[in-house]
């Protein structure tokens, strides 16, 4: 499989249409509790620096996913599809944050997002039987060939 | 009705609690939930952040699945039902996407379709079969002010998430869980910044302490309307007020006390189960105390 091509995920051309209101930062939770660059900003960075220097920043990965942001914009910017598209390839820079990579990896290895430990005990005390195990070796097939190991290693 | 049951790993692995509570309640009110054995979701705030590819073939092998067994899926998760509603659109969208999909998914099998539908627990409860089921099985009222909590990927972005129902210049306002509390005698709360984010995806994938900012931010617009519990649907949500309360608590020394609920929890209670039977007992933040004032044992 190809990898996400950042201006066929998110046409190019939006990036005009922006107003610079700062609607979207201005309701954004992240930049409220940490230094995140904000939709506003990274999308005149796109335009005055370019979408390469933008990937290479870590604070593009400061944020809720919870596009508010798309949400508010007046010319309705897709975001969210920008701000996907600008951190896969964030991701295949190396640019990823060290808690996200090791939940990826963990995924890619057994086809969940969490641990399993001790888990049948927990599971009956509230009268479940065991959890059904999945299927990782598949999982991981699919993860080979759909690209994941040019981000990260599993 | 009968439903694929999507548990994702959340609530499975962390909080077994709510999927106990959930079949009873699905018992109950004649809803048939059929296990199949799905993999990770994966969520959105993840995989499809790392590599979008990966993340669409992950949730288009669930999507099979279903389509295979003929179900709809049912979620209990904002995040697993953001990413399966997304995919499936995206799937059934596209022509070249399905294309690239089938071509690996094909060689394990599999093949989308793009035959079934997604949705939430709290969609499914809120149709007038079930709301009216729920009403002539109360057994007892929950008197309690509680505020409800939605989480964002359970309605944004609304055109994933409720294409239907919207104009593209329209917000989705989420009501749902508010109007079938009170039909348990819940008093359900307005509070400020509502559909303020719980902070669990800043929190997990970067940086915990400005995730925290916000959940101590909302405990704090929760307690300014006197609010007595929260009411979610999301395992994350969850984690983040529960273990929340017990991570704030130790480090700004305050006394927050805000049991959290999952919205089968709730009504389950309202149909005569025990707090034991809810899986209520395993809670940081305990609602026996609270629950006993209101006479619900
Ligand atoms: S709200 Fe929309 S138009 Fe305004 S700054 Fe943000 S992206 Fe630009
Ligand atoms: S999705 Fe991210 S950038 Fe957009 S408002 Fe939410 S936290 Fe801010």
């Amino acid at each position: 499989m190809t990898t996400l091509r950042l201006w066929q995920h998110f046409n190019r051309e939006d990036l005009y249409e922006c107003y610079q209101c700062a609607r979207c930062t201005g309701s954004c939770p992240a930049m409220e509790v940490a230094p995140a660059i904000g939709p506003r900003e990274t999308i005149l960075r796109c335009l005055n620096v370019g979408h390469q220097q933008v990937a290479e920043d870590e604070r593009l990965w400061l944020c809720c996913t919870c596009h508010v942001c798309e949400d508010r914009c007046p010319q309705q910017i897709p975001i969210g599809d920008l701000l996907v598209a600008l951190r896969n390839s964030a991701a295949r820079r190396g640019n990823i944050p060290g808690r996200l990579g090791m939940a990826i990896e963990l995924l890619a290895k057994t086809g969940r997002s969490m641990i399993v430990h001790q888990l049948d005990e927990m599971r009956a005390h509230h009268g479940l039987e065991p959890l059904q195990p999945v299927a990782a070796d598949e999982i991981r097939e699919i993860l080979r060939k759909t690209g994941l190991k040019e981000v990260i290693e599993f | 009705m009968k439903y694929a049951l999507f548990l994702g790993c959340a609530i499975p692995i962390k909080y077994p609690g709510f999927e106990a509570a959930t079949r009873l309640v699905c018992k109950r009110l004649g809803i048939d939930l059929v296990d199949l054995p799905f993999a990770c979701c994966p969520p959105a705030s993840s995989l499809k952040m790392v590599h979008h590819p990966s993340w669409l073939a992950l949730a288009a092998r669930n999507l099979c699945l279903a389509e295979d067994a003929g179900l709809d899926i049912i979620t209990l998760c904002s995040g697993c039902v953001n990413t399966l509603k997304e995919a499936n659109i995206l799937l059934k969208q596209s022509e070249t996407k399905r294309r690239k999909v089938n071509r690996i998914l094909g060689q394990f099998g599999h093949h989308f379709k793009g035959a079934i539908e997604v949705t939430h627990i709290l969609d499914v409860l809120y149709q007038d079969t079930f709301v009216e089921r729920i009403i002539r099985n109360t057994q007892r009222e929950i008197p309690l002010r509680v505020g409800c909590h939605y989480g964002c990927h359970y309605f944004r972005p609304p055109k994933y998430m409720y294409p239907e129902e919207l104009s593209p210049t329209e917000s989705y306002v989420p009501v749902k869980m508010d109007h079938l509390l009170s039909i348990i005698g819940v008093e359900p709360m307005e509070y400020s910044r509502k559909f303020l984010c719980c902070g669990y995806p800043l929190g997990a994938n970067t940086d915990q302490e400005a995730g925290y900012a916000l959940t101590r931010q909302k405990l704090s617009l929760l307690n300014e309307r006197n609010i007595q519990a929260l009411s979610v649907i999301c395992p994350s949500c969850f984690e983040q007020f529960d273990m929340g309360q017990i991570v704030l608590d130790r480090k700004y020394k305050e006394k927050q006390r805000m049991p959290v609920f999952f919205l089968t929890q709730l009504i389950g209670l309202a149909l005569g189960m025990s707090y034991k039977e809810m899986g209520l007992d395993v809670h940081r933040v305990k609602a026996k105390k609270l629950l006993t004032q209101v006479k619900v044992e």
